[in-house]
């Protein structure tokens, strides 16, 4: 799903957060998000999901440029996911139940994620008994059960160890690959940018900076402020 | 020491010995504690969800106030409830006094509060977590509020637990509605006060172990409840 971001703003109070003149999402990409802390990262995952409303400006959605938010196309997946107070597999099934998928065609769908994310021998086991590397595989596996359209990534890998970060990114690689699922990732881990996304784009105080492929905005920037911030010099 | 274990023993031999008097007032404490909790509970959540999902003028107040009815002493509770519906109050036609039916509402004024204050501090917890997993999730409004309940159970039952304890344990307000009528409105804290000042500690401490058991009984079934749920 395509997304076009046109004079964008939030602002809370007289605090402006976000003020994006023009950002596009091409359909099927995997958009690496960068900045330093509160740049207004998290409040453009947010305002694209639908979670909360920008106070100006404008989003369209999909190639009709439709400026209804598609709630059961797109899903996101936090820092500290919230799983519900069940079991694994019930967290997993829970929007393809919502959807009203049969059965047997759930079931079916719960095996293939648990077993491509290694949550087999996990998925009777209560949520809140999970490691935060096996809970941040259940909301992955949550979010991509009714195979959307875009998926939001807001620092999916931050809390947990390297291993895990690698089955994670091949996931997205594959469900971005083979699905056509376009994705957009906030980011921290530059290392993680070069080797997930193609595009990258950096916000700083709520404005985008530059935006471009990552092979190129990572390693030849052209602004200062990109500079800075990839030699780990751009503080809020 | 001695009159604790004589207690124990007496204790034990009226439950063996199936005194009637004991299983009258165990059953109406338990009749009046459950259907004032049942009835504060269809109060007190559906308020406390309300009021931890939406914000309107007013609300801070109307939470400070449910705070601090939270800790009502029982006779204050006891006295205004007794004003109402003595036989010259404003609800005296209705014939209340010194009845279960009184005793019941002085403790829905004591338990509704803490459902209530209890319900919207896990709302609060929890709810925009919950919202925005729902909204990432596909839920429309309705199956939002669904979500949101089935995530709070666990929660709203410890609130009724609490309530319930509050309820069986109360004294002072169902005396003063109640009166300690034998046969009537004898319920066991007011009967354990009773027995205190008569100076039968043994049967004192008996009843006493026995709202105790009787409690203990309530709470782990509520207990079980909440952990098959959880």
């Amino acid at each position: 799903m395509e997304i076009r971001i046109e004079k964008v703003k939030k602002i809370y109070g007289n605090r402006t957060v976000l003020d994006i003149e023009e950002l596009f999402v091409k359909e099927g990409s995997l958009l690496g998000v960068i900045g330093p802390n509160g740049a207004g990262k998290s409040t453009l995952l947010n305002i694209i999901a639908g979670i909360e409303r920008q106070t100006e400006g404008r989003l369209y959605y999909g190639e009709k440029r439709s400026e209804t938010i598609p709630y059961r196309e797109i899903t996101m997946v936090f820092q500290s996911p919230y799983l519900l107070h069940t079991t694994a597999e019930k967290n997993i099934s829970y929007p393809l139940k919502l959807r009203g998928w049969q059965d047997d065609a759930i079931n079916r769908r719960v095996e293939e994620l648990t077993e491509e994310l290694g949550l087999v021998r996990l998925r009777k086991q209560k949520a809140w008994t999970l490691s935060a590397g096996e809970m941040q595989k259940v909301a992955l596996a949550r979010a991509l059960s009714f195979r959307p359209k875009l998926l939001l990534l807001d620092e999916p890998t931050a809390n947990i160890d390297p291993a895990t970060t690698g089955e994670l990114e091949r996931m997205m690689k594959k469900i971005n690959e083979e699905e056509g699922t376009t994705i957009i990732i906030i980011t921290h881990n530059l290392s993680q940018a070069k080797r997930l996304c193609q595009n990258t784009a950096l916000l700083h105080k709520g404005k985008l900076v530059e935006a471009g492929p990552a092979s190129v905005l990572l390693k030849e920037p052209q602004n200062p402020l990109t500079k800075a911030f990839i030699n780990g010099e751009l503080l809020i | 020491m001695q009159e604790i274990a004589r207690g124990l023993q007496e204790a034990i031999r009226m439950l063996l010995s199936f005194d009637l008097e004991i299983y009258e007032i165990v059953g109406l404490s338990l009749r009046i504690s459950l259907s004032s909790v049942i009835i504060s509970t269809c109060i007190g959540v559906p308020i406390g969800v309300l009021l931890g999902l939406y914000n309107f003028p007013g609300k801070r107040a109307l939470i400070r106030v449910i705070y601090t009815l939270m800790s009502l002493p029982p006779v204050i509770a006891g006295l205004v409830v007794f004003l109402f519906i003595m036989r010259k109050g404003p609800l005296g036609f209705m014939g209340l006094s010194f009845t279960p039916t009184a005793m019941v509402i002085a403790q829905i004024c004591l338990v509704t509060p803490i459902i209530t204050g209890l319900t919207y501090n896990i709302v609060k917890e929890k709810a925009d977590r919950v919202r925005r997993l729902a909204l990432t999730l596909g839920a429309g409004r309705r199956e939002s509020v669904k979500l949101l309940i089935y995530e709070l159970r666990v929660g709203i039952l410890a609130a009724i637990v609490t309530g319930f304890g509050r309820a069986i344990s109360e004294v002072g307000a169902v005396m003063l509605v109640g009166g300690n009528i034998v046969g009537k409105t004898r319920v066991m804290t007011t009967y354990i006060a009773q027995l205190q000042r008569m100076g039968n500690y043994d049967r004192a401490i008996a009843v006493g172990l026995v709202l105790l058991l009787i409690a203990f009984a309530v709470n782990a079934v509520l207990y079980n409840i909440q952990e098959k749920n959880a």
